[in-house]
């Protein structure tokens, strides 16, 4: 089988690590919740024990991968080299932005904002395509929603 | 079998210009809303109701029925092309779908999709047809109790969903299950894991977080690739092979049977049959390594198991009166409010309603069939365009469609925040299938079993006691003790592997 | 990079200002309305939502658009709307008693409170109904009580929700008939409830007129009483507990409209206003009717008396109701 490469093990852990404490700490929180109640199984019944055999497996997984297993089969395991990454993350803080601020801008600004700058970030030179573009998406896809679909998508300040 | 004789009228109404307008006309809107990710057919249909104000109550119904199962072809679209469910039902379709839309056989998965829709729907309508009433009585059957158990056997057959490594596997159901108690409990009504925020109260919706965990989640894992256009093979043929057909047949058939019986019993959801489909093919096949890298059987079963469970929700609907989910409760109100009620006595009162209404399933799936299976071909071509140009127009598309869901910018932080971890989870290898049945079956098991012992006053004996649930959960226990069988050599092996 | 986006928005610009600019805001409203409803699609509310919308826009002069935000019993729906801002644009139902026992819950931990909404118009008042399936030995409430007094425990009672006015109903029973005691089963929504009674899985139901009325009509259900001071003229045949004897069960589910505080009192008006002509207009109360929900218009003075007459009642029940689940 494909080997894996040294910071794909050490990710490995550190997910699995978080998982592990993230399954203990609901566990707990859980335990607060009360295990039994007058009818049988309390509110905190079921997550407490979900909890609890979610950290015993995460655990589990966890030695293994230090012995020196790996869950994975490395398919899609490598790392992008650092043109990839770029992009990936720029589609990410595009998401992330459009997510911040698009219920005070409007949606139809936002829009645009992010198809405008996304495309330009991406590689792509032309004006005229990005403005036609940004124009459809942000405000072409508002009239379907909003008119035609009737699905509410926020004004922001600007009334846009 | 005096319904006949219903039937053929009702046929002939069905087929007045006006109606198969309005058949036509719901099977393209619904489609249009299944692929727009995240406005689902529940939303879809609830913005038709006011044009049922306008229209003759057959006409409103035919049409609305019609966006439904619509809807639910227009989910795989997305599913397959980009992977992103369309609704939430379309999940699983998304894992062989996607793969083999990546191989350059989009058309194909499109195509079996389309044909075994139209068998599901057409198998379903005419089992309605044929046996509505007594099926009725078994879907009643079904109480808390048994909805337990039948969703426990769900669960415990997660282990067809696991990759590698069973183990992961479970974790990932156990986080799935978890993760979907937050939000209000079923024994007090109290908040869980909430931890003061209002948008937490009702839980992680379902949409936003398989369109971060698949959708999402795939477009950033493509981005990082220098081959930027999603395909890199040819387009291939629209036909399956030879091969491919035979092995879509029996696909075909169980999942109907699957999603027929599932269709029944109220309540159960849409996702559930295609899981159950999607795991009883896995198990049944004599190449499940397949499954996960393009198994043609892996679309064809969920998506056949899907429109029957549409088609069959129909009957409780119909005889009953019950509605089997959301978009049929949505159904159900502009049932209502045309001063229709669905039941045994809408039968009597207006049997030219009620068998107009089942001749346009009949219709409207053959329309479905007819309008989507052309099309195939121009829908993958959208594979075609510039990945750049592609990636952005679905993130948008994702933004607003996880907005629409409830007007609420924490259903987009969640999709965003799935797409991290979809991304994370993927590059780990652990699996994603088993974390969303845990999602969905989590608040079905709890609740019912709470409903169960309030109805028992706390009584355990009560599980035991009815015959059909007892069958149930020994079903479950029979599937667990059998993976069991397989877990121990299989880990063993794995780490003999990994040396 | 920001010269070419720079050009790409001069681009924009310059096709946006051949396609015209947009006229000026005046007077509210200049934009689509939101009616919220906090529960998803196809319920009584949401039916009843719907009907008014339809009328009412054409009367505003602006879309009125429905918007579901379901989940947490009505909690979520409601935490949105204390939160929006007040201008008018976004209103939406409130159910009382169910806003008021998501507040006076503490382990709900409700991020809002009754002051935190400006009541507008009122629109359904659907009292609370018992109905069993058409077979059930159960023919009068009389029946019902003395069962429940010969096995107190052993009847199962179906609500619609955790602290839903039908559970509160179920305690008013218990409070007006020492020594009859019901097992209480809490159930997500009227269809579930229907379901299961037909099912034969729980025994009695408690839930509102308006879910029923063409249940009963078609003979599947028998509606045993009403819960109200005058008979439901949906349910003419069916007596009330009033004229029954027991004074106290009296129970309802109130819907009506109301806005996030802070709204101008020019906009409330304007609001209520074209509302109460909505609601009034014949193919409003017709469609009303048909559906089986019953129009009792309150505004102003009125609908503030009401919200706080039933909150405070709720308060006691809901009290209650708490101290039964530590035993």
């Amino acid at each position: 089988m494909t080997a894996v490469s040294g910071s794909h093990r050490i990710v490995e852990r550190i997910v699995l690590g978080c998982l592990g404490v993230l399954f203990a700490a609901m566990a707990a929180t859980a335990y607060g919740y009360g295990l039994k109640d007058r009818l049988g199984p309390g509110s905190g019944f079921f997550p407490f024990w979900l909890g609890v055999i979610g950290t015993v497996l995460t655990v589990s997984l966890l030695v293994l991968s230090l012995r020196g297993g790996s869950i994975g089969e490395g398919g899609e395991a490598a790392w992008p080299n650092r043109a990839g990454a770029v992009r990936a993350v720029t589609l990410f803080a595009g998401l992330v932005a459009a997510a911040l601020v698009f219920e005070p801008l409007g949606f139809r600004l936002t829009a645009f904002a992010f198809t405008a700058l996304l495309l330009v970030a991406l590689g792509v030179r032309r004006p005229v395509v990005i403005a036609l573009f940004a124009l459809i998406s942000g405000f072409g896809l508002f009239h379907v929603f909003y008119y035609w679909l009737k699905v509410p998508l926020p004004f922001g300040a600007l009334g846009f | 079998m005096d319904s006949l004789p219903h039937l053929l009228s009702g046929f002939a109404a069905a087929m007045s210009p006006a109606n198969l307008a309005y058949a036509f006309a719901g099977c393209l809107f619904g489609t249009l809303i299944g692929v727009l990710p995240g406005v689902g057919p529940a939303a879809g249909t609830a913005i038709l109701i006011p044009l049922t104000f306008k229209l003759d109550p057959t006409g409103a119904i035919i049409m609305l029925a019609a966006i439904y199962y619509g809807a639910m072809y227009g989910g795989t679209i997305t599913s397959v092309l980009i992977n992103v469910p369309g609704e939430a039902a379309s999940v699983i379709t998304c894992i062989d779908g996607h793969q083999m839309a990546k191989q350059g056989r989009g058309g194909t998965a499109l195509g079996i999709a389309a044909i075994g829709s139209f068998i599901g729907g057409m198998a379903a309508t005419i089992a309605l047809v044929l046996v509505a009433p007594p099926l009725a009585k078994f879907a009643l059957s079904f109480g808390p109790p048994e909805f337990f158990a039948l969703m426990l056997l769900g669960l415990c057959l997660v282990s067809g969903l696991a990759g590698r490594s069973l183990s992961a596997a479970l974790m990932m159901t156990m986080l799935g299950l978890l993760v979907s108690m937050i939000g209000i409990d079923p024994v007090r009504g109290a908040p869980r894991f909430a931890f003061g925020i209002a948008d937490l109260y009702d839980g992680l919706g379902i949409v936003p977080v398989v369109m971060g965990l698949y959708g999402i989640a795939e477009i950033l894992i493509t981005a990082e690739r220098p081959v930027q256009e999603i395909i890199r093979t040819k387009f291939s043929g629209l036909l399956p092979s030879r091969d491919e057909w035979r092995r879509s047949w029996g696909a075909i058939a169980r999942g109907t049977g699957i999603g027929f019986f599932l269709g029944l019993i109220p309540g159960i959801g849409s996702i559930v049959p295609t899981f159950m489909a999607y795991i009883a093919e896995k198990r049944i096949s004599k190449t499940p390594e397949r499954f996960g890298k393009g198994a043609i059987e892996g679309v064809a079963a969920p998506e056949t198991a899907n429109n029957a469970y549409a088609n069959a929700a129909m009957v409780p609907f119909l005889t009953l009166g019950i509605p089997s989910s959301p978009t049929i409760a949505v159904l159900m109100g502009a049932f209502i409010i045309n001063g229709l009620t669905p039941g045994p006595f809408l039968f009597q009162e207006r049997p030219d309603l009620v068998w107009t209404v089942i001749a346009s399933f009949f219709i409207g799936n053959l329309l479905l069939l007819i309008l989507n299976l052309p099309l195939v071909g121009l829908w993958a071509k959208i594979l075609h365009v510039p990945f750049k140009y592609l990636a952005v127009g679905i993130l948008l598309l994702c933004i607003m469609g996880a907005y629409s869901l409830q007007q609420s910018a924490f259903d987009v932080w969640v999709m965003i925040g799935c797409g991290v971890v979809g991304y994370l989870l993927r590059k780990l290898d652990l699996p994603l299938a088993p974390l969303v049945l845990g999602l969905i079956l989590g608040p079905a098991l709890e609740k019912s079993m709470r409903t169960s012992l309030e109805m028992s006053a706390g009584d355990f004996s009560i599980f035991a006691t009815r015959p059909l649930c007892l069958g149930l959960l020994i079903a479950a226990g029979v599937v667990v003790v059998g993976a069991a069988f397989k877990l121990a050599p299989r880990q063993l092996r794995d780490s003999e592997a990994q040396v | 990079m920001i010269k070419l986006f720079v050009r790409s928005v001069a681009t924009t610009i310059a096709v946006l200002a051949l396609a015209g600019g947009t006229a000026f805001a005046q007077s509210f409203p200049t934009r689509p309305v939101e009616l919220m409803v906090a529960y998803p699609a196809g319920g009584s509310t949401d039916i009843g939502a719907r009907i008014v919308a339809s009328i009412a826009e054409k009367i505003l002069g602006q879309p009125m658009v429905v918007v579901n935000k379901g989940g947490a019993g009505g909690q979520v729906g409601w935490t949105d709307m204390a939160r929006r801002k007040p201008d008018g644009y976004f209103i939406g139902y409130i159910n009382l008693p169910a806003t008021n026992t998501v507040v006076l819950d503490p382990e709900r931990k409700a991020n809002f409170d009754v002051d935190d909404f400006v009541p507008i118009i009122n629109q359904v008042l659907d009292p609370g109904v018992i109905w069993v399936r058409a077979d059930s030995p159960y023919k009068t409430l009389g029946d019902l009580i003395d069962a429940a007094k010969k096995s107190p425990g052993t009847i199962r009672a179906a609500t619609t929700g955790i602290l839903s006015d039908d559970h509160l109903a179920i305690l008013m029973v218990e409070e007006a008939v020492p020594g009859a005691t019901f097992r209480i089963v809490h159930l997500v929504g009227g269809a579930a409830q229907f379901k299961e009674i037909m099912g034969g899985n729980v025994d009695v139901a408690f839930d509102n007129v308006g879910s029923i009325v063409p249940r009963v009509r078609s003979g599947e259900v028998r509606a045993i009483v009403v819960l109200d001071h005058e008979r439901s003229k949906f349910l003419p045949d069916v007596p009330t507990t009033k004229e029954l004897g027991y004074p106290t069960v009296i129970s309802s589910s109130t819907r009506g409209i109301a806005g996030p505080k802070g709204i101008p009192a020019a906009v409330v008006k304007q609001l209520a206003d074209v509302l109460q002509k909505a609601m009034q207009d014949p193919d409003h109360l017709q469609k009303m009717d048909t559906a089986g929900l019953a129009v009792r218009i309150m505004t102003g003075d009125e609908y503030a008396r009401y919200y706080k007459e039933t909150h405070d009642k709720a308060k006691k029940y809901t009290e209650w109701a708490k101290k039964m689940e530590q035993k």
